[in-house]
């Protein structure tokens, strides 16, 4: 006993703040919401047992449930690639031998650090009316405007823009796995009279493999995440017509505008699920297609 | 060995191919570099907008592209700052004191974290430190109904304890990654000439590993310092006073007063919003560009 | 000053064990090293000794303390790393100090020792420097005054010299051989160099796979290695080796090499018939020798006071000859050489030295 308080006690007291944040903060509100999620809780009174009341609801009657699944997975399909297409080429550019690329960099990154702010998300709203800059550059080139936001057909794409411009943080990643690709590789290609087309699909793609596969892990839980923008751009609502109603703007209204605790942790728990399952298979179907240099650090 | 003569065309040839390609790769450049600058233009574009229309009278704000103001409305700044209920001051301190105290929180927490991952071994480390990295991919929405409970029975809400004590308990398992990152490129034999030399782990952490990650924690400190500036989700459910607003649940209160129509009033104080993140992005890019580097994330 | 034991010391990771029942003496003031190729656990068991591994098994005493349970710095010794491991944010002076600091030594007695090692190592112009204005012999030299301050009774080396240049490699060993003559303290020293440990040791631990091969001076492990793995470690260049069948007589046995015409070894106590001979390059004479073979020379590598001639015997097999080099040779050349019957080393299928009991006999 002793020799194991040896071993272990300076760990152990250096991760206290972290284990009882983890046992506090995250595994035990898991786990609760888990047990809310069979209940009726109004917050007023005591939490009241429903058993599967909450999931036979969410699946079976909750028109607003799907209308929230399709808005959050069409958003995740549309701002995802078009986010990690941007950044790759924009990485590509910046990789060869440019020698202002510190200045692009910091131009291209910047954005991705306002873009959770209410500053940006309330600018947005505005660029994107009836009788916003948009539609007043579109005019420039002879194209008929729309409101954009007001209309329930356009307005995701309006958030689509909105993430494509952040596109910044997953262009650094890139940037720093080209860093790390031979460029003897490129060279030996170029001898050898391999072209262009051909270097990018049988050396880049390959060994940037690992890279794109992590951004795009990362990439999918930050969409299934995104909140402010959402929040605020439907006045917090989801309108108009739910075509703004992201899961995660649902989930929020629920629980804190109409207090169905127990419904909301439901809406938490499928949330777990669905983000856990996309992790798991991204992760699952990476050895088919991702090729790691070194498997051991 | 050939002879002079048949050599001399073979080189000058070779030359010729080589200013060719040389132009070739020069005209490439600034085909790149004006695409560069027109993406950039595109990007930097809705910032200029949002401060030009800070600066604008009220009809000039929409239906113009244009960046120029007629005059410039320096008023929208004064007269926004106290626009609502509360002057700005007040919102701007609120901000401050949380931010402040969460990046504190953030660096003491997640360097313990990331030293005892990194560094120290115990029995259940690997465990641990898989259960961190999946807190990584959990949404804050899943936990948070239960912590609205747990913090609503504590008799926590309208106080910032909501938003500052869960950073002092390691909670943002991503600062903890980036320090763990860099912690383990320090070479382990520092640590080891240390215990020779006398040092418990305690003070090795103090003494050895944190001098030499000042450029960790300096990039830390500035995500962070950035992403509770920003935050939004946990005020907006934490804070029903307004007395105890943050900056970003105060630029929401525009909105909430649209009829008034205080457009220019409301980017005003959206500009100024975000001065803090632009003037620490400024001073502080090559911090922020290597901890994406290293810890490969946001 | 103290000597060290090991007793039965085993070092296993979960369920790989890659050091067993290892027992080893170490006398006070001697100079021993650790050599072997990489992996076979002579790092290990140097920081096992240090304390910054677990020991497993067994025990490990320093003088007449059992320290298995020992934080390193209780240890009394001090290690000179690899990578010098200077701490980079602080001075030299602070380097050397710190320690001391760590013991709550007198200030005035830190001040003695820091100048007194910065004089015996000469880097008194460089204590306000730090790490990183420092040439890779310079770090060394603080790595190593680091570790004299404290005036241990044990100095632990890990590959101190790899990372330097070759002279400068030859340079400071020389000096940590003058070192050592002046303190007269124990030292343990690891190396995977065997020239470094030839020139070095009072004695030399040969470890291979978590196990001693051998122990022994350097001019026994030289002259009288116990087991193959030995004889072809110690010694550049390397033995010739060849197998060879041997068949007991009256007085001993008989050899028969298949590139060599069969002799007799008096005293050889061979009960195995197949062998393996060993002779060292300098062993063959030129045109000489009791048992003498032909050879075309393959390449020449002259090396200034001496020549190496790799030789191709009819069989195919090569041999290697260390000769003057005085002489030219050429590739291509017909040459006659050959050894007498003291200078070979016989081994067992095991790999165990066979013994010659009578050194000399007659043939």
């Amino acid at each position: 006993m002793k020799r194991f308080l040896r071993r272990n006690a300076a760990g152990y007291v250096f991760l206290t703040p972290w284990f009882l944040g983890f046992f506090l903060l995250a595994l035990g509100p898991i786990l609760a919401s888990l047990y809310l999620s069979f209940t009726r809780y109004d917050m007023i009174g005591a939490p009241r047992w429903d058993g599967l009341g909450n999931y036979e609801y969410m699946f079976t009657r909750d028109r607003r449930f799907w209308k929230a699944l399709t808005v959050t997975f069409s958003y995740v399909a549309l701002a995802v690639p078009a986010r990690l297409i941007m950044a790759l080429g924009v990485a590509m550019l910046l990789d060869k031998g440019l020698r202002s690329i510190s200045f692009y960099r910091a131009i291209f990154y910047l954005p991705s650090l306002l873009g959770a702010s209410i500053a940006i998300a309330i600018l947005w709203r505005q660029l994107f009316e009836l009788d916003g800059v948009v539609n007043d550059v579109l005019a420039l080139f002879g194209i008929q405007g729309a409101a954009w936001i007001s209309n329930p057909d356009t307005s995701l794409y309006t958030l689509v823009v909105l993430a494509m411009w952040q596109f910044g943080s997953p262009m650094l990643i890139f940037l720093a796995g080209l860093r790390g690709i031979p460029k003897d590789l490129y060279e030996a290609a170029e001898i050898d009279g391999t072209s262009k087309r051909r270097q990018f699909f049988r050396i880049t793609m390959p060994l940037l493999a690992p890279v794109i596969f992590f951004n795009l892990v990362l990439q999918t839980i930050e969409a299934f995440k995104t909140f402010s923008s959402a929040f605020i751009i439907s006045d917090g609502t989801g309108a108009p017509a739910d075509s703004l109603l992201f899961y995660t703007v649902f989930l929020f209204n629920e629980a804190f505008k109409f207090f169905r605790m127990g419904y909301a942790s439901a809406l938490a728990w499928v949330l777990l699920l669905i983000i856990g399952f996309f992790t798991a298979i991204t992760f699952l179907t990476s050895k088919y297609w991702v090729h790691y240099e070194n498997e051991r650090d | 060995m050939k002879t002079n003569a048949t050599d001399m065309p073979d080189q000058n040839t070779a030359l010729a191919l080589k200013a060719a390609r040389k132009k070739r790769e020069a005209r490439s450049r600034i085909y790149k570099h004006i695409f560069l600058l027109l993406v950039s233009v595109i990007m930097l574009y809705p910032l200029a907008w949002l401060f030009a229309a800070s600066l604008k009278p009220e009809n000039e704000i929409f239906n113009s592209i244009g960046l120029w103001p007629s005059e410039f409305k320096w008023d929208n700044y004064t007269e926004g700052w106290n626009a609502l209920p509360l002057s700005f001051t007040v919102f701007y301190k609120n901000s401050t004191i949380v931010t402040l105290l969460s990046v504190i929180g953030n660096l003491l927490s997640c360097s313990f974290a990331a030293y005892a991952f990194a560094r120290l071994r115990f029995t259940g480390k690997n465990l641990f430190f898989g259960l961190m990295m999946m807190t990584l991919m959990i949404p804050y929405h899943v936990v948070l109904i239960p912590q609205y409970v747990l913090f609503l029975k504590l008799g926590w809400v309208d106080t910032y304890l909501p938003l500052i004590v869960p950073r002092f308990l390691a909670s943002d398992a991503f600062f903890i990654f980036l320090m763990v990152q860099f912690f383990r490129q320090l070479p382990r034999e520092l640590d080891e000439a240390a215990m020779i030399d006398g040092c418990s782990p305690y003070k090795i952490f103090w003494v050895i590993i944190l001098p030499l990650s000042l450029p960790a924690m300096g990039t830390a400190a500035i995500f962070s310092l950035i992403w509770v500036w920003e935050d939004f989700l946990a005020p907006l459910i934490y804070l029903n006073d307004i007395q105890s607003y943050t900056v970003p649940l105060a630029l929401r209160l525009f909105l909430d007063q649209e009829g008034q129509s205080a457009y220019g009033q409301m980017f005003a104080m959206s500009v100024l919003s975000l001065v803090p993140v632009i003037i620490f992005f400024a001073a502080f890019q090559k911090l922020i560009v290597r901890g994406i580097a290293t810890s490969g994330m946001k | 000053m103290a000597g060290l034991t090991l007793r039965n010391v085993g070092k296993s990771y979960g369920k790989v064990t890659v050091m067993s029942d290892l027992n080893l003496d170490i006398h006070d003031g001697e100079f021993l090293v650790l050599v072997g190729p990489s992996g076979c656990g002579k790092s290990t068991l140097l920081r096992m000794i240090a304390g910054l591994e677990e020991i497993t098994d067994g025990t490990v005493q320093i003088g007449e303390r059992v320290v298995n349970d020992l934080n390193a710095s209780k240890r009394d010794l001090s290690m000179v790393f690899q990578s010098y491991a200077l701490y980079p944010h602080m001075s030299v002076r602070k380097n050397l100090a710190f320690g001391l600091q760590n013991m709550k030594m007198s200030k005035v007695e830190i001040a003695r020792r820091v100048d007194e090692a910065a004089q015996i190592l000469q880097i008194e112009e460089l204590m306000d420097r730090k790490p990183r204005q420092l040439s890779g012999g310079q770090k060394q030299r603080v790595a190593i005054g680091r570790s004299i301050v404290r005036e241990p009774s044990l100095f632990l080396f890990d590959e101190p010299l790899s990372n330097l240049d070759a002279e400068l490699r030859v340079q400071m060993r020389v000096e940590l051989a003058s070192l050592y003559n002046k303190l007269g303290t124990t030292m343990i020293y690891v190396t995977h160099d065997q020239v470094e440990a030839m020139t070095m040791a009072s004695r030399i631990v040969v470890l291979r796979k978590g196990k001693i091969e051998q122990v022994g001076t350097p001019q026994e492990l030289y002259t009288r290695p116990e087991n193959l793995f030995v004889a072809g470690f110690i010694g550049s260049p390397k033995i010739n080796m060849f197998s060879a069948k041997a068949v007991p007589n009256a007085g001993g046995a008989t050899l028969d090499l298949a590139d060599f015409p069969a002799f007799d070894v008096a005293g050889l106590q061979a009960a195995q018939e197949d062998v393996t001979v060993c002779v060292r390059p300098e062993a063959f004479t030129l045109g000489g020798g009791e048992i003498r073979t032909t050879g075309t020379i393959l390449l020449v590598e002259y090396l200034g006071s001496e020549a190496l001639l790799h030789t191709q015997t009819k069989s195919g097999a090569t041999s290697l000859l260390q000769t003057s080099g005085q002489h030219d040779y050429a590739k291509g050349q017909e040459i006659e050489f050959g050894f007498g019957p003291a200078d070979l080393h016989v081994f067992g299928a095991d790999g165990n030295r066979i013994e010659i009991t009578q050194t000399e006999g007659g043939a």
